[in-house]
């Protein structure tokens, strides 16, 4: 789902997605700075500390449009597969932590870090699946 | 399910990406069902039936 690929769908869901990772970037930049330089509290502060987690769901809204808008069904189905596996490795790999760190004290995984394991896998699942259907 | 794509194809001297072009999907739809690894919707395999000039039926068979 490249930028430059011919599927117009995909060029459109590559441009969403930039714009809600620049948004990101701005909402975090823009939370840390007033955290450091403010030090807000009440509900400006959890306005604050919620802006970036809004630019994140915003690309998992930009992904159900793209499945939406996307005329090829195989090409949806790659999508949906992909996203399946990256839901279901992430549901595994953060259960299994979570029995880890209440049994054997492993260091704990901050929920903040679960968007881009979740990110990564589904990443890879579709390399994998591009592979197979070649 | 079995299909007769690429026999299809062949007689008309169509390319995988050609028939992409006429189904408005991309070259590796066309192979995914080419090649047996994706069923395609009902839809899509009207098209298929109608792009060919045929039916379903003479483009797929439920054998293994």
């Amino acid at each position: 789902m490249g930028c430059t690929t011919n599927n117009p769908a995909a060029r459109r869901y590559c441009r969403r997605f930039l714009f809600t990772m620049l948004l990101y970037t701005l909402f975090l930049v823009l939370a840390v700075w007033a955290f450091v330089h403010f030090r807000p509290t009440g509900p400006l502060a959890w306005l604050l500390a919620v802006l970036p987690a809004l630019a994140i769901i915003g690309q998992l809204v930009v992904f159900g449009i793209y499945l939406a808008e996307e005329k090829d069904e195989f090409q949806r189905t790659i999508a949906v597969q992909s996203m399946l596996w990256g839901i279901g490795a992430t549901l595994s790999v953060t259960v299994v932590w979570g029995f880890l760190e209440n049994f054997v004290h492993v260091r704990h995984l901050d929920l903040i870090l679960i968007y881009p394991l979740y990110c990564f896998l589904s990443g890879i699942s579709f390399g994998l699946l591009q592979l197979r259907y070649k | 399910m079995k299909n007769r794509l690429r026999v299809l194809r062949a007689e008309r001297e169509w390319s995988q990406a050609d028939l992409a072009e006429r189904l408005e999907v991309s070259r590796q739809s066309v192979n995914a069902i080419e090649t047996g690894k994706y069923d395609p919707s009902l839809p899509l395999a009207f098209k298929l039936a109608r792009v060919f000039g045929t039916t379903i039926e003479a483009i797929f068979s439920d054998e293994k």
